[in-house]
C-alpha cells in the first residue's frame, strides 16, 4: 500500500518547530487596533450603570462598547444559546465581559478600561453545586428548571437496576468528588476580526470550531452568514477549550464594526484560566453489582456537575457523564440521574473526553474493588464482562468492533502484570483501567441536511492536487490526515497535496474538530472525494491504453492494469489525458450521519456514534506513604482506534492524553 | 500582560547605581536578573518609576572565587545557570549546586540571579496575582490595601519568603556584603532577614547585595538541600530544607539545618542543634533534630500545600536529608 499506516511527520510540524508557522497573534494588519475586554470584579451582580465617557475621551481610543451593542444570543448548542457578547443585565461570575475597548495600542486599551465606570449592586451568589438545586428568587439564567439553577436534569432507566443489586452477590458504592481542570494548551485565545468598508466580516481565530463560530458571528452581528468570512490560522492546542463559540470573536467583530478598522485581542493567561471551558467539577455516586462469579448485574449513577455560568456543551455534558460511562462492558440494567447546575463561576464546557472521563474513573475504581470482593483478578474480571463485538448495549448503542480483549491481553503481557499485581513490595502498585469513547457524534449539533463533513478536490496541468475542506488542523495532524485519505486512492505520495483548511470562503464546511470525530468524518468524505477523481483518472488509461477500466488500479504514481501491471500509464500521463478538453479535474466528497441507528426513548442521540474506540491502560506505580507523592513509572496503553492511519501521530495523541491524565489524577486543581 | 511604564538605568558600577539610587528619592527598585521582579511588575505589585539595572556591573557577576585566607564568594549578579556550571562550586560547594539547580527552571536560571533569590520578593496566594483578580478579592496590606488576608490583622504580613538558596547558604555560615553610601557591611545570612512579609530584611533601601561569603569549612562539610513541590519541573518551594553537616569520626563536629517557605523568613534552628554537638550521629538523634525543627515552624494558609502537611513535611524532609549527608540507613 501507499501512505496509509506509515509512519508520517506531520506535514506543519517543520513550520512550527522553527517558529514560521503563522498563528493568529502573528497576523498583524494595517492600521490593527488592540480591543481589551473589562471583566466583572464580582461573581454575581446586577449592572445598575454604565459610564464611558471618560475612556471614549481618551486619545487614542477609537471605540468603547457594551452589552447593549449586541443583546443577540449565542451559544454553541441550539438548544441552550445563553450568552451575549458581553454581559447584558448581569454578571454572572467573575471574568465575565462587561465592556470593550478598541484603542491604538495596549497600554492605551488599558488605560480606558481603567476609566470605565461601572456600578453593581451585588447579588448572594451560587459559589456551591448544591445551592444551585434550590427554587431561587434570582436564577443565574431565564430558562431553568423550575425555578432553580438547575440547566439540564437527565433522567434514564433502563432495566430493573434494584432487583439487579437484590440479587447480586456483592453491590459496591462510593461518592467522588472530581476537581475543575483546564486544558492549559500553549497558545492562549486570540482573534482579529475586521469588518471592512463594503460590509464583509473576516476574522482570523483561534478556534476548534470555525463554522460554529461562523454562525454565532451571523446571530450577533444580524447579518448574513455569505457576508462573513471565518479564517483558522494554525491553533497552538485546543482539547476542548476551543470548541465554543467566543464572547472575545464577538467582541473584536463588533469593535471592528464600529471602528471598520482591523481589531485584535489576544488573551493573557489569566484571561484563559478565567475564560475557562474546562472539564466540570463534579460530584459522583455510584453504585455497581456483579454476581459472585463476577458478572457485572447493574450500574446505577448520579452526576451533580458544575455548570459555571454558561451552557456552552453543557446538556451534551449532562448525558455524556451517564451514557460513556457503561463504556466497554455489558451491563444488563442501568439507571441514570444527572444534574448540570448553573454557578457564578467560569464556564465548564468540553475537555478531552467530554463528559464521560470522571464517570469513567470512578466505574473503573468500583470495579477494582468488585473484582477485589468476587476474589478475581482484575484483568480477568473485566475480560469477563467485555461486550462482544456487533452487539449492542442496554441504551441501545450499536457496538461494531470492540478490542478491548486484544488491548487488555497485551497490556497484560507488556506489564508482566501476572508476575506483579499483588505481588509487589509494599509501596509499588500496578494497575488497570479500560476506555471507551465515541468517533464522533452520529448526531449533528444542528439539525440541518447537511453532511457533517465535506472535502472538494481539485487537479490541474501542474499535477498537485488541492483538497479543500475546513476541518481544523488543532495540532492533532487533521491537514496530513486529509493529505494521507487523499493520496493514497489516487497512488500518490503527500508531496503533490495541499491541504487548504482554514478559511470558509473557500473550503467546504466540517463541523469542527470536537468529540473524535474529524478522521473518521472528514477522512472519509476526503477519500471519497479521491475515489471519483481516480474513477477519472482510470477512464483515461483506460482510453490511452485501450484496456477496459474494471482492471485499473492506481498505485506508486501509476494507474495500472491489475491483470498485466505493465500495461499503464504514468499519474500524469492519465492526468493529462483526463484534463484534455475539460480543464481542471472537480471532485466532491462527502460524509454524512448514518440513518438513526439508536432507541427511541428522550435522550437517545446522545453518545450515538457510527463507531467506537477502546482503550485498556495498565499502570505501575511508587506511592511515597510518609508525603503522599504518586510517582507513575510506567504505562502500557493499548487502543483500539481502528486502524492507525498514521502510527505517529497516534502514537502522539496517546502519549498526550496520557500526560493529561496524569495531570488531572495527581495534579490539577484549577482554584475557583 | 505588559510592564508598567518606568525609567530604566543601567549604571556600569556599584557607586554609580548608588548615585542614581539617591537621585530617585526612594522611587526605584534594582534589577537583577528580572525573573522576580518583573512579573510582580506585570501584576502592577509596587512598581516604581525608576528601575536600576544591575546587569551591566561587571564585577558583581563573578560565578566563584576563592577568597585569600580561605573560603569561597559567589557573585550576586552571577546568574543561577554559570553558578551550577562552574567547576569551583561542584567540586566545593555541592550543597549549594544541589539547591541551585532546583530553583525554577533551566530557561529561568539563565537569567535569574543569585542575588535576586536571596532577595526574592516574600510570596502569597493573594499577593501575587493580577490586578483585577486583586482588585475583584480585595487588597492586602503588602499592595495597595492595609490588612494581611491571610491572617486577618493590621499589624504584619505573612506573606512567606520562598528563596531556595538562602536556607543552605545560613546553615553553610555565609555572610551577605552590602554596599551602600556608608561604605560596604558583612551581615551573617543568619541575622539578615526579617520575619514580615514586608520589611523582608535588614537591607536598607539603597544598598546594593554585592557578593555572598562562604567560610572554607563549608568544602569539608555534607551539605544539601530538599525541595517540596507539587511539580519537580517549575515551582516554588511550598517547603525546603538546607543542611550541613560535618563529622568528626562518627561525631557531630558541625550541624545546622535551615527551613524556607514556611514563614515570612528562612528560619536556622541552632537552638535545635547545637545541643548535639559532640554526640554521635544516629537514626535516633535525626530523628529529634527533625521533629524538635518541625514542632517551631507555624506555616500559615497562603500557598498550595495545606499548613498542616508543610508542617508534617519539615519532620519528614529534614530526617532524610540528615540520613541522606550522614550516610545512616
Amino acid at each position: 500500500m501507499g501512505v496509509i499506516g506509515k509512519r508520517t511527520p506531520l506535514v506543519d510540524a517543520v513550520k512550527k518547530v522553527t517558529g514560521v508557522g503563522v498563528y493568529t497573534d502573528d497576523i498583524k494588519l494595517p492600521a490593527m487596533l488592540t480591543g481589551k475586554i473589562l471583566r466583572s470584579p464580582l461573581p454575581y451582580a446586577r449592572i445598575a450603570a454604565i459610564d464611558t465617557r471618560r475612556a471614549e475621551s481618551l486619545p487614542g481610543v477609537h471605540a468603547v462598547i457594551h452589552g447593549l451593542e449586541s443583546t443577540s444570543r449565542f451559544g454553541v448548542l441550539p438548544v441552550s444559546k445563553d450568552e451575549t457578547a458581553m454581559a447584558v443585565g448581569k454578571v454572572r461570575y467573575v471574568g465575565d465581559a462587561v465592556a470593550a475597548v478598541a484603542a491604538e495600542d495596549e497600554e492605551t486599551a488599558l488605560e480606558a478600561m481603567r476609566l470605565i465606570e461601572v456600578r453593581y449592586e451585588p447579588f448572594e451568589p451560587i459559589l456551591n453545586l448544591e445551592d444551585g438545586l434550590a427554587v431561587t428568587a434570582e436564577p443565574i439564567h431565564d430558562k431553568t428548571v423550575g425555578g432553580t439553577n438547575v440547566h439540564k436534569a437527565v433522567e434514564q432507566n433502563f432495566g430493573d437496576v434494584d432487583a439487579a443489586f437484590a440479587g447480586s452477590a456483592h453491590v459496591v458504592s462510593h461518592a467522588f468528588k472530581f476537581a475543575p481542570v483546564t486544558h492549559a494548551f500553549t497558545e492562549p485565545h486570540c482573534v482579529v476580526a475586521h469588518y471592512d468598508h463594503d460590509g464583509r466580516l473576516t476574522i482570523w481565530s483561534a478556534t476548534q470550531v470555525p463554522h460554529y463560530v461562523h454562525r454565532a458571528l451571523a446571530e450577533v452581528l444580524e447579518i448574513d452568514m455569505h457576508c462573513i468570512r471565518v479564517i483558522r490560522p494554525m491553533v497552538g492546542g485546543a482539547f476542548g477549550g476551543k470548541s465554543d463559540p467566543f464572547p472575545h470573536e464577538m467582541i473584536a467583530a463588533l469593535l471592528s464594526r464600529r471602528t471598520k478598522r482591523p481589531v485584535k485581542i489576544l488573551f493573557d493567561r489569566e484571561e484563559v484560566f478565567l475564560t475557562n471551558h474546562g472539564r466540570h467539577p463534579t460530584k459522583t455516586s455510584m453504585t455497581i453489582g456483579a454476581t459472585a462469579d463476577g458478572m457485572l448485574t447493574g450500574l446505577d449513577l448520579k452526576a451533580l456537575i458544575d455548570g459555571g455560568a454558561w451552557g456552552s456543551f453543557g446538556v451534551v455534558t449532562t448525558y455524556y457523564n451517564g451514557v460513556l460511562c457503561m463504556g466497554p462492558y455489558r451491563i444488563p440494567s442501568f439507571r441514570y440521574s444527572g444534574k448540570r447546575v448553573y454557578t457564578n463561576k467560569p464556564p465548564s464546557g468540553a475537555m478531552r473526553g467530554h463528559g464521560a472521563v470522571n464517570s469513567r474513573f470512578a466505574m473503573e475504581v468500583i470495579v477494582d474493588e468488585l473484582a477485589e470482593k468476587a476474589g478475581i483478578d482484575a484483568i480477568d474480571f473485566r475480560l469477563r464482562n467485555l461486550l462482544p463485538p456487533n452487539t449492542t448495549t442496554v441504551n441501545e448503542f450499536r457496538i461494531t468492533s470492540n478490542g478491548t480483549r486484544e488491548g487488555l491481553l497485551k497490556v497484560r503481557e507488556a506489564s508482566r502484570w501476572d508476575e506483579k499485581f499483588r505481588k509487589l513490595p509494599p509501596g509499588r502498585g500496578i494497575g488497570v483501567a479500560c476506555g471507551f469513547y465515541i468517533s464522533g457524534s452520529a448526531l449533528p449539533i444542528h439539525f440541518t441536511k447537511l453532511p457533517q463533513s465535506t472535502a472538494h478536490l481539485k487537479l490541474d496541468m501542474d499535477g498537485g492536487v488541492t483538497v479543500h475542506c475546513m476541518a481544523a488542523e488543532i495540532g492533532q495532524g487533521s491537514d496530513t490526515m486529509l493529505a494521507q485519505c487523499v493520496a493514497e486512492p489516487l497512488g500518490i505520495g503527500l508531496e503533490r497535496i495541499r491541504v487548504f483548511s482554514s478559511d470558509s470562503d473557500t473550503d467546504p464546511i466540517d463541523l469542527g474538530s470536537y468529540s473524535s470525530r474529524v478522521t473518521f468524518m472528514a477522512g472519509n468524505a476526503a477519500r471519497r472525494a479521491a475515489e471519483e477523481i481516480r474513477a477519472q483518472l482510470i477512464a483515461a488509461a483506460a482510453r490511452l491504453t485501450g484496456h477496459p477500466a474494471e482492471g485499473f488500479v492506481a498505485r506508486d504514481g501509476r494507474i495500472e492494469y491489475a491483470p498485466n501491471p505493465a500495461v499503464g500509464v504514468t499519474f500524469m500521463e492519465a492526468l493529462t489525458e483526463a484534463l484534455a478538453g475539460k480543464g481542471a479535474l472537480i471532485a466532491r466528497g462527502a460524509y454524512a450521519a448514518a440513518p438513526p441507528i439508536g432507541g427511541k426513548f428522550k435522550g437517545a442521540a446522545a453518545g450515538l456514534s457510527p463507531t467506537y474506540s477502546f482503550q485498556a491502560y495498565v499502570a505501575e506505580v511508587e506511592v511515597d506513604p510518609e508525603t503522599g507523592f504518586v510517582r507513575v513509572d510506567h504505562i502500557w496503553a493499548a487502543h483500539d482506534c481502528g486502524r492507525a492511519l498514521n502510527p505517529t501521530a497516534v502514537e502522539g495523541q496517546v502519549i498526550g492524553s496520557i500526560h493529561m491524565g496524569l495531570g488531572q489524577a495527581l495534579r490539577a486543581r484549577s482554584s475557583r | 500582560m505588559i510592564l508598567p511604564p518606568f525609567q530604566l538605568h543601567r549604571p556600569r558600577s556599584v557607586e554609580e547605581a548608588l548615585m542614581i539610587a539617591g537621585d530617585c528619592a526612594g522611587d526605584f527598585d534594582f534589577l537583577g536578573g528580572g525573573t522576580d521582579l518583573l512579573p510582580n511588575y506585570k501584576n502592577r505589585l509596587n512598581a516604581r518609576g525608576h528601575v536600576i539595572s544591575l546587569s551591566r556591573v561587571a564585577d558583581l557577576s563573578t560565578p566563584f572565587r576563592r577568597l585569600p585566607g580561605g573560603g569561597f564568594a559567589l557573585g550576586a549578579m552571577a546568574r543561577l545557570r554559570d553558578i551550577e556550571a562552574d567547576e569551583g562550586v561542584r567540586r566545593n560547594l555541592p550543597g549549594i549546586l544541589e539547591a541551585i539547580s532546583q530553583i525554577a527552571t533551566p530557561l529561568v536560571r539563565q537569567s535569574a540571579t543569585l542575588g535576586g533569590n536571596l532577595l526574592l520578593e516574600t510570596r502569597c496566594y493573594y499577593f501575587n496575582q493580577g490586578y483585577d483578580w486583586r482588585a475583584s478579592k480585595g487588597f492586602c496590606m503588602k499592595a495597595e490595601g492595609d490588612v494581611c488576608l491571610v491572617v486577618p490583622q493590621k499589624e504584619i504580613c505573612y506573606a512567606i519568603y520562598a528563596g531556595d538558596a538562602a536556607p543552605l547558604l545560613m546553615a553553610l555560615g555565609a555572610t551577605y556584603t552590602l554596599v551602600g553610601f556608608d561604605g560596604p557591611r558583612e551581615m551573617a545570612a543568619a541575622d539578615f532577614y526579617h520575619p514580615d512579609g514586608i520589611r523582608k530584611s535588614d537591607l536598607r533601601k539603597g544598598e546594593i547585595l554585592t557578593e555572598v561569603k562562604i567560610p572554607a569549612e563549608a568544602a569539608v562539610s555534607a551539605s544539601g538541600y530538599a525541595k517540596l513541590r507539587l511539580r519537580d519541573s517549575f515551582d516554588f518551594p511550598d517547603m525546603g530544607v538546607g543542611a550541613s553537616l560535618r563529622l568528626e569520626g562518627a561525631r557531630i563536629e558541625d550541624l545546622r539545618v535551615a527551613v524556607t517557605a514556611v514563614s515570612m523568613t528562612p528560619l536556622l534552628f541552632p537552638e535545635v542543634t547545637e545541643p548535639f554537638r559532640g554526640l554521635a550521629l544516629t537514626g535516633e538523634l535525626i530523628e529529634a533534630v527533625a521533629d524538635g525543627i518541625q514542632k517551631r515552624c507555624q506555616p500559615v494558609r497562603n500557598v498550595m500545600f495545606p499548613p498542616q502537611y508543610r508542617k508534617s513535611m519539615v519532620g519528614v524532609y529534614t530526617r532524610r536529608l540528615l540520613r541522606r549527608l550522614g550516610g545512616v540507613e
